[in-house]
């Protein structure tokens, strides 16, 4: 039988056996992990819908006419946040709803803000002489207003109530009963 | 009178060939062509769509704005002051990267620095572990085998030492 001399009988150290990672490796991990972070940002900002409850994100909006409304000053006012476009049909659809809604209740405590959407002002004014709008209407500039409702499409349709929080949110073409009893319900509870 | 009839009736061809031709020159005579107005187009992407250039969208929303560009062309903006326009009115996604010169920089050089990296990373890994194999073949006794475990390989050592 052989006398085996095993390494940790002698006078040699053992050899070290744990998990070690080179600078190259270390480099690419960090890589790896830059790019997941940077791919999961993404992945979030894609995720992320229209705001359907609490505060209504701020923004100012110039009007065609040169006027400027800024959200956070028509507090205790119920505001309707209609987004839109020229090139959009179901826009066109609603517009004259909108018109009526508004007639109706602008001397109630409601503010109607109408935000063109990647439109041309071109087009915007052409739409608004054509549906007679009369409420404040004006272009996204650098679709800021947009992003931060993160709007999927046009027409969409916010209600914020007195206190500035979203208390309705509608992904299609709005009708003015629709409109009418989101209004009256709202003017009433607040909700 | 038959002579008369005549010549009324080759005026009005006349006239009538003179009225199609009139378009016709205009276009010749500096109108915008839609080959002008897509190479700016070209440049764009579709607002309401993803990735898709301007010039090819087929949506109302594209149209319009290919129709924009027409407009400026015939008032005589440049491709740039046109694009900077669009930039300004609706942001740095008209035309996919920022027009930022610094951000735009770094859009368009952060993706190849990172392939650079990657490649520069993989092809030392590989050198690293082809040297380290030409090194582990050398340090093995002839005939022992060769095992990329060095306790496996010092303890064949240690057994033909004691053999």
């Amino acid at each position: 039988m052989t006398d085996v001399n095993l390494p940790f009988e002698t006078d040699e150290p053992a050899p070290q056996r744990g998990f070690r990672l080179g600078l190259g490796s270390i480099v690419l991990l960090v890589g790896i992990v830059l790019v997941a972070v940077v791919f999961g940002i993404a992945l979030l900002q894609r995720n992320q819908t229209q705001p359907t409850a609490g505060p209504a994100p701020d923004f100012t909006l110039t009007t065609l006419d040169g006027d400027t409304y800024r959200l956070a000053d028509l507090k205790g006012q119920v505001v309707v946040i209609n987004f839109w476009a020229s090139w959009c049909g179901p826009c066109r659809v609603e517009a004259p709803a909108l018109q009526k809604v508004w007639e109706r209740y602008q001397n109630q405590g409601v503010t109607f803000l109408g935000v063109a959407y990647t439109d041309t002002e071109r087009g915007a004014r052409e739409f608004i002489a054509q549906y007679s709008q009369t409420y404040p209407n004006g272009l996204d500039l650098g679709t800021k207003i947009s992003d931060l409702y993160n709007i999927q499409g046009v027409p969409e349709t916010f209600i914020i109530n007195q206190r500035g929080e979203v208390v309705e949110f509608i992904m299609q073409q709005i009708s003015e009963a629709q409109l009418s009893a989101i209004l009256d319900r709202v003017l009433a509870t607040g909700v | 009178m038959n002579r008369f009839k005549n010549i009324r009736t080759i005026m009005m061809v006349l006239f009538a060939l003179l009225a199609l031709a009139v378009p016709v020159l205009a276009q010749d005579g500096g109108a915008v062509t839609a080959d002008e107005v897509n190479t700016i187009a070209k440049k764009m992407y579709c607002p309401v769509c993803e990735n898709i250039p301007l010039d090819v969208c087929g949506t109302a929303a594209c149209a319009q704005w290919r129709d924009e560009i027409r407009i400026q062309l015939e008032q005589g903006y440049t491709e740039q002051e046109i694009i900077n326009d669009f930039v300004g009115r609706y942001g740095d996604r008209v035309v996919g990267t920022p027009q930022d010169p610094t951000l735009r920089a770094l859009s368009l050089v952060t993706p190849w620095v990172i392939g650079a990296l990657v490649v520069a990373l993989a092809g030392f890994s590989l050198l690293r572990w082809w040297r380290g194999r030409g090194v582990q073949a050398a340090l093995a006794p002839a005939g022992a085998p060769v095992s990329d475990d060095d306790y496996r390989a010092r303890l064949e050592r240690d057994l033909q030492a004691k053999r």
